[in-house]
């Protein structure tokens, strides 16, 4: 049976001031866009240790009731088995397509950003291991920095991204925008009249890359590109984010030093 | 096109011209395409696989990966998504990312990680194609390869163990499948008549999965569930890979069928003389009649149809 969702649900991320990165930041963006669009209240709570909470090791992971989940995925799972959805009023041919431009967004967006965070040897030293570590004293920020560091570039190594240099990840990156383009057109969302966990996801992902000042700004003009994407982010935060009397990420975005604000 | 480009990759069995994913990948798209290849396939010599499998080769460039092969093909005007509207493109890639991050840990478990397919099969069948030593080493390294990229990309928490790692990834193979199957739906194509980018990924990474026989087979048995997708890579083989498991086209067939009359003559003639022969014999008196048998000609073995040669 179905409990209700209860008043006190929880998303945990990391300190959104000194400590989130990018790709982080997107995925928790993509999660409370997600509950945005099902009418369900969560707060947002920003601890350090939020990585090693989650049972999965990734953020941003939701607790809700007596439960932990984690991940966008399997939250949408979740919450659909507490009888809310999104994507019911799809037939399956457009939830196939759904599931792939999901995974495009991963594969692309998500890896993409990675590598810039944990690959590009000047963001890194800038930007990363600063922030990555600023909970922690010394040692423990460098080691910790340089461990994780160790681990994505194994994995970017595992899947042929190692010998990328930064020009093909932009150059990947402007493939998946225009395809995120395209498919969008001129509709609202990416499934006509409705949101849906596609557009979340999208949002939370292009919405951070646009308003996170790296050291160059070659990431977010490749999004800015293309205009209806940003037109897209633009009304998603008007409807879901704004006029809310939470800590909601625009005005977030406003405090950060680090960030600028899409205008 | 000054010369014909060379593309080198793993060789076929069990009907498909090809094992390997991404060098059918290429191949196919080669086809739909009309792109002139000339395919060498990696046999037992010394100029052994070195990096990634397929290469392109084409006058000095040499270009390694699928979806790079795939681009340089279309800036030499093959290009297959011609008629292809943006909304189609983008689907395109969204359903190749799709494939990649569902279908490959599962097709590479299958061929490399499982242990039974790999002693009995993978092993054996990649081992007989290198040249030694390195027969001895590069299986190995690519199984251990494989692994890692399963385990990086699908490992960790929650899972702690290989076996749910792995059913996980075969509960994910077989959604994408029937996600797959969803969206061909009736079609003979995933957009309509003519075959685009989207077909070569699909088939390249189905078309093994469908027709490679191992002892550890229940991704086939799923696959085989989807009678569309079958359909599908059935109408590829025939309709772009006619008998190419030896690497013969539709011109080869006249060939050995041109071989196979002139032997048939010969050895008619043949047994044409032995009955002069023995006539003359029985007309002399000193030896008695003797029967000899005519020689029927047996069906060359070698002329029979290289879709069965390689069955196992």
């Amino acid at each position: 049976a179905a409990e209700p969702w209860p008043e006190n649900a929880a998303l945990y991320q990391q300190l959104k001031e000194e400590q989130i990165l990018l790709s982080d930041n997107a995925s928790s963006l993509a999660v409370q866009a997600f509950l945005q669009m099902c009418n369900l209240p969560i707060r947002v709570v920003c601890r350090a240790n939020a990585e090693y909470m989650s049972p999965s090791g990734k953020v941003p992971f939701i607790h809700v009731g007596n439960q932990v989940v984690s991940e966008l995925g399997p939250i949408v799972q979740f919450v659909k088995a507490k009888g809310h959805s999104l994507s019911d009023g799809l037939d399956e041919v457009q939830k196939a397509e759904m599931k792939a431009y999901m995974e495009l967004v991963n594969n692309m967006l998500l890896t993409a950003e990675l590598y810039l965070q944990w690959c590009d040897d000047v963001t890194v030293e800038e930007i990363t291991h600063p922030r990555y570590g600023s909970p922690y004293p010394w040692p423990l920020n460098h080691i910790l920095s340089y461990q994780k560091q160790w681990e994505v570039r194994r994995k970017m190594k595992a899947i042929g991204w190692a010998g990328k240099t930064l020009q093909q990840v932009l150059e990947d990156v402007d493939q998946c925008c225009q395809a995120l383009s395209q498919r969008l057109g001129t509709q609202p969302y990416f499934f006509n009249k409705q949101p849906t966990e596609l557009d979340a996801l999208v949002f939370g992902h292009l919405f951070t890359i646009l308003t996170t000042q790296l050291t160059t700004d070659e990431l977010s003009e490749k999004v800015k590109h293309y205009s209806n994407l940003t037109a897209f982010c633009r009304r998603i935060e008007q409807q879901y984010f704004e006029g809310n009397d939470k800590e909601s990420s625009s005005t977030a975005a406003a405090r950060s030093a680090k960030k600028s604000l899409l205008r | 096109m000054a010369a014909p480009m060379e593309l080198r990759c793993w060789g076929g069995g069990w009907g498909l011209p090809s094992v390997h994913p991404e060098s059918l990948t290429v191949m196919a798209y080669a086809k739909f395409s009309g792109a002139p290849l000339a395919v060498n396939t990696i046999n037992n010599s010394w100029r052994a696989p070195k990096g990634d499998v397929p290469v392109l080769i084409s006058e000095d460039i040499v270009i390694s990966q699928p979806a790079k092969i795939l681009n340089f093909l279309r800036k030499q005007q093959y290009n297959a998504d011609y008629e292809l509207s943006a909304k189609q493109g983008a689907d395109t890639l969204a359903y190749i990312a799709l494939v990649e991050e569902k279908l490959l840990p599962s097709l590479l478990h299958t061929f490399w990680v499982d242990a039974e397919n790999y002693c009995s099969v993978t092993k054996p069948w990649f081992a007989s194609r290198i040249a030694f030593p390195l027969n001895l080493y590069l299986p190995g390294k690519m199984s251990r390869e494989a692994l890692n990229r399963i385990l990086l990309t699908r490992g960790g928490p929650p899972f702690y163990s290989l076996t749910e790692v792995e059913a996980q990834i075969y509960r994910d193979a077989k959604e994408c499948l029937n996600l797959l199957s969803k969206r061909l739906g009736t079609s003979q194509f995933f957009f309509g008549d003519t075959p685009t980018t989207l077909d070569a990924f699909v088939f390249g990474f189905l078309a093994p999965i469908y027709k490679v026989c191992f002892p550890r087979v229940h991704l086939q048995e799923h696959l085989k569930q989807l009678p569309n997708l079958c359909r599908f890579c059935d109408d590829i083989l025939t309709c772009y890979f006619r008998l190419t498991a030896s690497g013969h086209s539709p011109t080869g067939q006249d060939t050995a069928d041109a071989n196979l009359q002139k032997l048939t003559q010969l050895v008619n003639k043949e047994s044409n003389l032995i009955e002069k022969m023995d006539d003359n014999l029985r007309k002399s008196p000193q030896h008695p009649p003797r029967r000899l048998k005519t020689l029927k000609l047996a069906a060359g073995g070698e002329e029979s149809s290289p879709l069965n040669r390689l069955s196992p």
